[in-house]
């Protein structure tokens, strides 16, 4: 092993091993997962919803009535405006399972204190009023999806903290012998969950009385909206690319260490968008999950759809040849690790250079591509990162041909960064073949 | 035997899987052979004799074999070179080897 290596393996791999392992941001991450198939449900009735086709509304109404969309929006209700809710249960849920206490009590004991830390009334002017007057009794819905995603975050890790500690220190109700052991266990929960409710509950009449009224609106002013302005902008979205591409040259996978922590951020961002659609605003947000997913890691990590196409169908080498059979099918749902360990790029200092310029500047033409209005920006759908080039630009944007048009484009640029680069490498190898 | 894959998504050691089987159907071994996510592993765990990790989540090595050692089997990362080029045949031989059959 080269000095370089040795010194990566010895530096950047622990760092990046306790990224990954932290206990909290990997229950974030596997708790967040437990959330994606509702929002992939989610954004099936939100394409239809949106579908723009000349004449599809009009259609929808002379053939369902005029509320076709309030219905057929319904489920969106139940994956996306529901998605603090579930990231909550998950997230404890993780946490717990890795704290060996008892995940289903934990994730319960999550909801509650979540619900708790909401507000439980609603602002509503009715018809031909002037102000607003509140409806109390009622659980908004925009608190329990993506605006309450981090207060739905830390809740899930302060209160299996606080759970685990009272369970592991053996603080809990003890029913004499005789007992069925499943009574007494339904009793461990039970002083943790008081606990942890009487601390959110003084909390929230702490926050009560001061100008923040709700710890949603803590959370979102001292948090969420500084993470996302600094993660939403062009800047925040290079670095990340970068990191990930860097960590990715050293044959990491960097998509998984820095979409860890970003996740959340770009999860948000995603949302603001969907709803901005379902209310006919202009969306705000260039920079989502699927501004990565879809746009800019066409054909996986490193944008490299664009280099096993030319393996494929330019390749003189055998190697080239070969390795291009064997890359394009999982390229074509953006996997590439064939490529990236196969030709490889890991640790070769020829590949590197466009794996790590060719999403970096992807960015940069998509992010003036959505910021002029020529491409437009993503709907909030949650497509699949798997969902293939060309398809995936179509559904992401709602259904937007220009989406598909913005992936051309990006493949175009990846193509032409590539090319000389994929040229010196087939000489390279096509000289080693020769030559034995 | 029972092998047990992981990635960061479980999608491209699903590929290894394929070629994986193939390569034990040509040696005559029977083994269950099946590629799940990071954090799907402890689901898995039990019914596996022994765990391939990716080299791309390498960094997973030292809390992967942890709980590898509770459960008292084998974990290792597969070689890069294999791995990009989706050798069932080389993987499956370092599989074996692991669990010493």
């Amino acid at each position: 092993m080269s000095k370089f290596n040795q010194m990566l393996e010895e530096k950047v791999m622990p760092v990046a091993g306790r990224i990954a392992a932290q206990k909290h941001l990997q229950a974030i991450r596997d708790g967040i997962i437990l959330t994606m198939p509702f929002l992939i449900v989610g954004s099936l009735f939100l394409i239809l919803a949106f579908l723009p086709i000349n004449g599809y509304a009009d259609f929808m109404t002379r053939t369902f009535g005029a509320a076709w969309m309030t219905k057929l929006l319904y489920p969106v209700s139940a994956s996306f405006d529901i998605m603090a809710l579930i990231a909550g249960f998950g997230i404890a849920y993780r946490l717990a399972e890795h704290y060996k206490v008892d995940a289903l009590s934990a994730g319960a004991i999550s909801i509650a204190a979540f619900v708790l830390a909401t507000p439980y009334f609603t602002m509503f002017t009715p018809v031909g009023a002037t102000k607003a007057i509140q409806v109390t009794g009622v659980l908004a819905f925009s608190y329990l999806g993506s605006k309450g995603l981090f207060v739905a975050m830390i809740i899930a890790i302060l209160s299996t903290e606080i759970y685990r500690k009272i369970v592991q220190k053996n603080l809990v109700i003890k029913m004499p012998d005789g007992v069925p052991p499943s009574v007494s266990k339904s009793f461990v929960a039970l002083f943790p969950a008081f606990l942890v409710l009487f601390v959110v509950w003084i909390l929230r009449l702490i926050i009560e009385n001061t100008s923040f009224e709700s710890l949603h609106n803590v959370v979102g002013q001292l948090l969420q909206k500084p993470l996302s302005s600094l993660g939403g902008s062009l800047a925040g979205a290079l670095i990340a690319v970068f990191l990930v591409q860097l960590l990715w040259s050293m044959g990491l996978h960097g998509a998984a260490i820095v979409g860890g922590v970003m996740g959340p951020i770009w999860l948000a961002q995603t949302d603001a968008n969907r709803l901005a659609l379902q209310a006919g605003h202009a969306l705000p947000n260039i920079v989502t999950q699927q501004f990565f997913d879809i746009f800019i890691y066409l054909g996986g990590s490193g944008s490299t759809i664009s280099f096993a196409l030319m393996m494929l169908f330019m390749a003189k080498s055998q190697q080239g040849k070969q390795l291009g059979k064997l890359a394009i099918g999982p390229g074509i749902f953006n996997i590439n690790e064939p490529i990236t360990f196969g030709a490889p790029i890991v640790m070769n200092p020829l590949l590197i250079i466009p794996f790590l310029i060719t999403p970096l500047v992807l960015v940069l033409t998509t992010y003036i591509g959505m910021s002029i209005g020529f491409a437009p920006k993503t709907a909030g759908i949650a497509v699949p990162w798997t969902t293939p080039p060309i398809i995936g630009g179509y559904l992401a944007t709602g259904g937007n041909i220009r989406g598909a048009l913005m992936q051309v484009i990006n493949l175009v640029v990846a193509f032409a960064i590539y090319y000389p680069f994929f040229r010196m490498w087939d000489k390279q190898n096509l000289k080693a073949e020769q030559g034995q | 035997m029972n092998i047990l894959l992981c990635c960061a998504a479980g999608m491209s050691t699903s590929l290894l899987v394929t070629k994986m089987e193939a390569a034990a159907k040509a040696e005559g071994v029977t083994a269950k052979i099946w590629a799940v996510s990071a954090n799907a592993v402890n689901a898995h765990l039990d019914d596996a004799d022994v765990l391939l990790v990716g080299p791309q989540v390498r960094y997973l090595l030292p809390q992967l074999k942890k709980k590898g050692l509770e459960k008292g089997i084998p974990v290792e990362a597969i070689n890069p070179v294999h791995y990009g080029l989706c050798n069932g045949v080389e993987v499956l031989k370092f599989a074996r080897n692991l669990v010493g059959s």
